[in-house]
Order: C-alpha cells, then structure tokens, then sequence
C-alpha cells in the first residue's frame, strides 16, 4: 500500500461525495474549455470561412473598426484589379441583414461578375445569372435553420428574395450565408456603390515578398488597408472584445471551479479529521500527512479534468446540431487551450488541497481523535 | 531495533539513567482555563515498567495518556524524554514512530483499509520498503493470533479482533513504551481477558514499559504500579516504583 492507494480507498469509501466533487471539477473544467474554446472557435471559424474563399489578401477601408465595419467604394474594386501582380478581385458587401420574424441572416453580396460566385460549392440548384435580381442562395445551415428549401422565399431587410441554390461550405460562417447579388444587397442596405471588403488572389501565389509589394501598392490608393485573413481578424475590435469578454469569463470560471475544488477538499478532509488524527498518533510526520491528502486531491483533479475534457469533447460533437450554434460556429477544443486549462485545474487542485492539509495538520491529534 | 541496552527495568543502569518518560509539574486546562484536567502532576516512567492508571470517569486519566504521547500538550510543566524536554510537534511524532506505540479504547483503525494494511500505516516512515512492511506486519498480525484475518477489512471484524489489529499496529515499531488507554474499555469480557493477556504478554516478551489505563481494578492489580487520579491529581500511588535512588533520597529529605 501506498499513499495514492489509500488516497483511492478514502475516495472510494464516500462514494457520492467524490463523485460529486469531481463532477464539480470536471463542470468547472469543461465549462473553461468550453468558453475559451467557444471564443476562439469564433475567431477561427471567421478566418476558415476567409480561407475557404480561397483569398490572398483582403482589403478594407483604412481603419475599420472591424469586418463589418468599413465601406469602400465599388469602384475601387476595379483599381485594386488593376494592379500589376493581382489575379483577381472581388468586392463585398456583407452584414447581418434582419429576416422574417424577428431573425437575421448573414448577408453578402457579390457582383454578378465575381470569380467568387464560380466557387461556391453548389449542393443543389444554381448560382445568380447576370443581371438576374430577386435571387438567394443559402448555405445548408442557413437553409435548415430558416427552414427554407430551394424555390422558397425568403425575406430580407423587407424585400423577397427567391431562394435557387443551396450551398455546401464546409466551414460553420459560410454554411450560414445567403448569398446575393450586390447591386441587391446594395438597394435594400440602402448601400448603393459601396462594398465592406475586396477579395483578392495574387498571380504569383503566396510569396510574402509579393504579397508585401502588393498590400503597399493598394494601401497607396488612399484609405484602403490590405491585410491576410489572420491580420484581418488580428485588428478586429470586435474580436478583440469577444477575446476580452471570453478570457474573463474564463478566468471566472476557472476561479469558481478552484473554490468548487478548495470547498470539496475542505469538506473530505474536514470528514476525515480523526482519520488524520489516527496518523499523527502513530507518528506520521505532517509532511507525509499532507502528502497524502494532496495525492488525494489530485486524484480528484485528475479525474475531474478527464471528465471536463470529455464534456467539452461531448460539447464540441453535440453543438453542430444546435442550430443557434452550429450555424455560427464550429466548437473545437484545440491542445493549447487543453493544456492551458489542465495546468490552470492542476495547479488549483494542488493548492485546494494544500489549505485543508495545513489546516488539519495544525489541529491538535487529541482533538482530532475526539471528532466523529 | 536492538532494546536490551536500553531497557532492562531491574538493572542499576535502567535505574541510574534518566526515566524514560517523566512528567514534571505538569497541568492541563481546557476551554482557557475553565476546565482543569489535571493539576501539577509528577509522574516517571521507567524502562521496563508496568503502570495501571485508574481513577473515575473525568478524572483526568486519558488526559494524563494524552501527555504522555505528546498528543495534547500540558498548560504548564514539562515533559521530558530519557531526561530531554519534549516540545515540539516533529518531535512527538518521531518519539511516537519509533519509541511509542498507543492503544485506544474506540481501537483508531482506518475502516477502508485491512488489518494488514492498518498495521502497515504504522511503519511508514522507517525506511522500510514495501515487501518489509507487509511482512513485519503480517507477522505482528500472527503474534496477535489473526493470521487468518490479516486481508479481511477491519470493519468485518469483531471489538476483540479489532482491538487485537490495534495493538499489533501499537508494537509494531517495538516502542520503549506502550500506552493503553481503556483498552478493553469497548470489549466484552472474554475478549478483554484475551487483550489484557496479549498486551502483558508484549509487555513482558519485548520488556517495553506499559502503562494501562483501566476502570478495571482487578486489572490494576496485575500491574507493578498503580497510581490513582481523582479530579486532576495523583493522590495515590502503590506497587514498586522503579524509582532511581536520587529521586529516592530527594524524597526522603
């Protein structure tokens, strides 16, 4: 026998309080994850949806707050084309443009003659003919969660729009998408001639050599910054909030986990304080008894984090389905943010179940052998 | 652990050397000093000795036993180890893992472990490996006849049986001196008769001083010395005392 064997007697011994202190901890360690993982899920999801379009660089007006931020004019598309070195560009219009019934989709507009509308990974119908109004098409999770299927209507900022494709993105920002054609979106935004963002691809791929000569020479037409997908998000106020927001939450989190696991600690070895009595009468020195109540902390911990990693991993396969999520965002708990959060459990664990070991320490044996 | 230098009771040596435990004027109060336990008691123990504690219930008896193994400490007064003031809490535990061992009458076993594993607690902490703890602890467990038992949980076993696990788990590290306190205190009368006989048997085979806590007068009777403590002090004191002859001719002046 051992000192985590008798660690894992004593938790087995008070079954529904060690089971219930390490749901404790694995709620606390798996609503962290889930946080913090949720947060950059966002962030990643918006930079995938970026990189799914396939873009070198993006351009926006020189000091947008955020991607929905900046307007450009749509004639600087054509400017940005024209420069020596730049495949190809295509302009935007994108926002959250309110629905039927109190909701809101997440609208993009593309001139007719966008390179972007040839990509789109049609699941069923088609893509907006030239010059042809009125129309919409829909990534899958847009369609499922407005329940809408080809040759529906939908409405958007007041106007009908008849649905004739349904896309099949593969990441959470495009599947939720309805596509329209820009001078659409344009009208009823009451945004004539004005885009949010150009896409665009370099001729000669990604040399970041080229790519500088290219973002210098946009960035001399005046008001206009150009940046890769990461840079974008990097500078966006909105994510720098919602980084903000989700780390706070977090460490929130994390720190009611910590009192939940100090508090369940507290609690065990309040529980056993004869049985630490009984060790220091056959002289067990108060290094070897906090030892052994630390050990058995950790077991906790170390069960609780597997339990948290699984709930989130549970989280992460079940949100899909959720469409107030899904449509969103893609959950994914990355091995930073696991390690991270392990550390941060681990840590607190350790000092949860240094407190309760002093304290039953310093207790005299006598009247630690008197409780029951 | 070799005892026979530093113990034999009825040598001059044993009796010239310093006692083995000693308690000088020593007092204890609880609750700041609304309760009085025990009031300025002097008491040694020498190697070897075999001492019955009585007195009624309050009276300051487990107190006493409490001092005596460093698991209370006194108000007042000192206690001192083969002559050396005992202070500190690392001390007490070092003294009570290797030189004390401690009978209780409510046994102390950890209920999630076997008798085994409850002898084996004890001697954590003397550089014993593994296969050497279980194995001194399973002969302990033969000597206090439950070979049979050693693996079964304590919480499957009878008071006596308990009782017996208890003290193997007390001698295990062949202390100098054993305490008992009530130790037959929560048994039926035939496995009190069974205990007594094994803690006088230890006593007697491994010469470790004893001292026995009981409301049991016939008991008291088997021991050397009998001291009786009512409302906190020693007021009497019978049997042979192995009291060294400077002690003896201080008392006499």
């Amino acid at each position: 026998m051992n000192l985590a064997g008798l660690a894992r007697r004593n938790l087995a011994r008070r079954p529904v309080r060690t089971c219930l202190s390490i749901l404790g901890i694995g709620l606390a360690v798996g609503s962290a994850l889930a946080l913090m993982s949720l947060s950059h899920s966002i962030q990643d999801g918006m930079r995938e949806g970026i990189n799914e379009m396939g873009d070198d660089l993006v351009v926006m007006q020189k000091g947008a707050s955020d991607i929905f931020g900046g307007f450009i004019p749509e004639r600087t598309i054509e400017r940005v084309a024209a420069i020596p070195g730049v495949a190809r560009a295509s302009g935007e219009l994108f926002m959250f443009a309110p629905s039927a019934d109190g909701s809101s989709v997440l609208a993009q507009g593309w001139p007719d003659t966008s390179y972007l509308w040839k990509k789109v990974p049609l699941r069923e119908g088609r893509v907006p003919d030239a010059g042809e109004h009125g129309v919409a098409v829909l990534g899958d999770a847009a369609a499922a969660a407005l329940g809408k299927k080809l040759g529906d209507n939908i409405l958007i900022l007041g106007d009908t729009f008849k649905i004739i494709g349904i896309a099949n993105y593969t990441t959470a920002v495009n599947r939720g998408v309805t596509l329209l054609p820009l001078t659409d979106l344009q009208k009823i935004s009451h945004r004539p001639e004005q885009v949010t963002m150009v896409h665009l691809n370099v001729a000669r791929g990604e040399s970041p050599v080229e790519l500088k000569r290219i973002k210098t020479a946009i960035e001399a037409l005046g008001d206009l910054s150009a940046s890769t997908a990461n840079e974008m998000l990097d500078q966006d106020r909105n994510f720098a909030i919602l980084d903000a927001v989700s780390l706070a939450i977090s460490i929130i989190a994390i720190v009611m986990g910590g009192i939940y696991v100090l508090n369940a600690l507290v609690m065990a070895t309040q529980e056993r304080t004869r049985e630490i009595g009984i060790f220091t009468a056959i002289g067990w020195s108060q290094r070897r008894i906090m030892a052994s109540i630390v050990v058995e902390g950790i077991l906790m911990c170390v069960i609780g984090c597997a339990l948290g990693l699984a709930l989130s991993f549970l989280a992460a396969l079940a949100f899909p389905y959720i469409p107030a999520i899904g449509n969103l965002v893609s959950f994914r708990p990355s091995a930073r943010l696991i390690v991270l959060v392990m550390m941060a459990a681990f840590g607190l664990c350790v000092l949860g179940s240094l407190f309760p070991a002093w304290r039953a320490v310093r207790m005299l044996p006598a009247e630690a052998l008197r409780r029951i | 652990m070799n005892r026979e230098n530093e113990s034999n009771s009825y040598s001059d040596a044993a009796l010239e050397s310093p006692p083995l435990i000693a308690l000088r004027n020593v007092s204890r109060q609880f609750d700041a000093g609304a309760i009085t336990a025990l009031t300025d008691v002097d008491l040694e123990i020498r190697a070897g000795d075999c001492v019955a504690v009585v007195g009624a219930s309050g009276s300051g008896k487990s107190s006493l036993v409490n001092l005596l193994c460093g698991i209370d400490y006194p108000s007042a007064g000192t206690v001192l180890w083969k002559g050396q003031p005992v202070r500190k809490q690392a001390d007490w535990a070092r003294l009570r893992r290797t030189r004390i061992g401690i009978v209780f009458q409510e046994f102390n076993l950890i209920p999630t472990l076997t008798a085994l594993e409850n002898v084996e607690l004890a001697l954590f902490g003397l550089g014993m490996s593994t296969v050497r703890r279980q194995t001194r602890a399973a002969i302990l467990l033969e000597r206090v006849g439950l070979e049979a038992r050693m693996h079964n949980r304590v919480t499957t076993l009878s008071g006596g049986e308990r009782q017996r696990v208890a003290i193997a788990r007390a001698v295990a590290n062949e202390p100098l001196l054993l305490l008992a306190d009530e130790p037959t205190g929560s048994l039926d009368s035939s496995n009190a008769l069974l205990v007594v006989d094994l803690l006088f048997k230890l006593h007697n085979d491994a010469n470790m001083a004893i001292v026995l806590v009981t409301h049991d007068e016939k008991l008291a009777a088997r021991c050397r010395r009998q001291i009786r403590i009512k409302d906190g002090h020693i007021v009497e004191s019978a049997g042979m005392a192995l009291v060294a002859p400077s002690i003896v001719g201080a008392a006499g002046s």
